[in-house]
């Protein structure tokens, strides 16, 4: 049963975002997964270059817990992975709308990087 | 011993807490990426000891930025029932000081009687000063009690001096809360965690 949780200050007072936290809220813009699915799917879109540990992943899924920013959805078992039952986690609007902020401030950052000619003018 | 036992016991570096609300889905994670690794056995332990240490460091400060928050919590309440007590002390000086001006007014008191039992009006006053700005407990109240319960304290150890046969139960009262008051608003208490974000 999904835990309903409060959320702390505007979703403007989230900004910045840590790296692995916007990675994660990332990967559960998709829709929701468990633990594992979501380091796979970091990976995966990261070719590699981020990998998130239980730790790490348990950890920041506490913080977006708490801040109200991803809800706990049902628990139940992955057949490609066996029969033990998983949390499985979604976002909920607040989180939503945060992941938009931050994706927006990225964007934002990337143009005027472009701007400087730091990178090519046409995304890579 | 297999690699999720050793796992199991490096959750122990965790908080309890955490530990019971996650412990299980990590170690199946843990199985997981332990069956499907890509690397070396090395460089997997190595990641893991490494994502285990920084996130257990980060989980435990966490622990403590939440105790620090309940103790700042904890003292606070302390403080509004101790200024609730030194404003009914307060009060019950400053009465009991009107009763005997009263009493002084009908010619019954010495002139070294009267100023003590003026400057235990006063530090009655004072008290209750003092109790009052405690119970708004904002930073410039807490400086304004600090003043008035020190010149309570001054009053009330000249009232000893001009009025020696002060009971013993005044003197403690008179003197001994000002200053557990003092104490208690100038203990230590680290940083003030109450006013940050949540």
């Amino acid at each position: 049963m999904a835990k309903k949780q409060r959320t702390a200050g505007t979703p403007e007072s989230q900004l910045p975002l840590a790296p692995a936290t916007f990675q994660i809220l990332l990967a559960l813009a998709d829709g929701e997964r468990h633990g594992y699915a979501i380091m796979k799917e970091v990976a995966s879109r990261t070719k590699g270059a981020v990998r998130v540990g239980p730790g790490t992943l348990y950890g920041a899924l506490k913080r977006l817990l708490e801040g109200g920013l991803v809800e706990e959805g049902s628990e139940r078992a992955d057949a490609e992975l066996g029969d033990d039952r998983r949390r499985y986690y979604r976002l909920t609007k607040f989180g939503l709308r945060v992941a938009r902020l931050e994706a927006r401030r990225l964007d934002a950052m990337v143009r005027a990087a472009r701007q400087k000619k730091l990178i090519g003018t046409a995304p890579a | 011993m297999s690699a999720e036992r050793i796992y199991r016991l490096l959750l122990r570096i965790y908080p309890a807490d955490f530990r019971s609300e996650y412990g299980r889905e990590m170690t199946l994670l843990f199985r997981d990426e332990y069956r499907t690794r890509d690397t070396n056995a090395i460089a997997f332990w190595v990641s893991m000891v490494w994502d285990a240490a920084h996130s257990a460091i980060s989980m435990w400060v966490d622990v403590w930025l939440a105790r620090g928050k309940e103790y700042t919590r904890t003292l606070e309440i302390i403080m509004k029932l101790a200024g609730t007590l030194a404003v009914l002390v307060g009060v019950f000086g400053a009465v009991n000081a009107l009763a005997e001006a009263v009493a002084a007014m009908r010619g019954t008191l010495g002139s070294a009687h009267i100023v003590a039992v003026a400057l235990g009006g006063a530090a009655g006053v004072l008290l209750i000063t003092a109790g009052t700005a405690l119970l708004r407990g904002t930073p410039s109240a807490r400086y304004t009690a600090t003043i008035a319960l020190v010149a309570s304290l001054a009053i009330i150890l000249i009232a000893r001096l001009t009025h020696p046969w002060m009971s013993s139960l005044s003197q403690l009262i008179g003197i001994g809360m000002p200053l557990a008051l003092l104490v208690a608003l100038h203990w230590p208490r680290g940083h003030d965690h109450s006013t940050s974000a949540a």
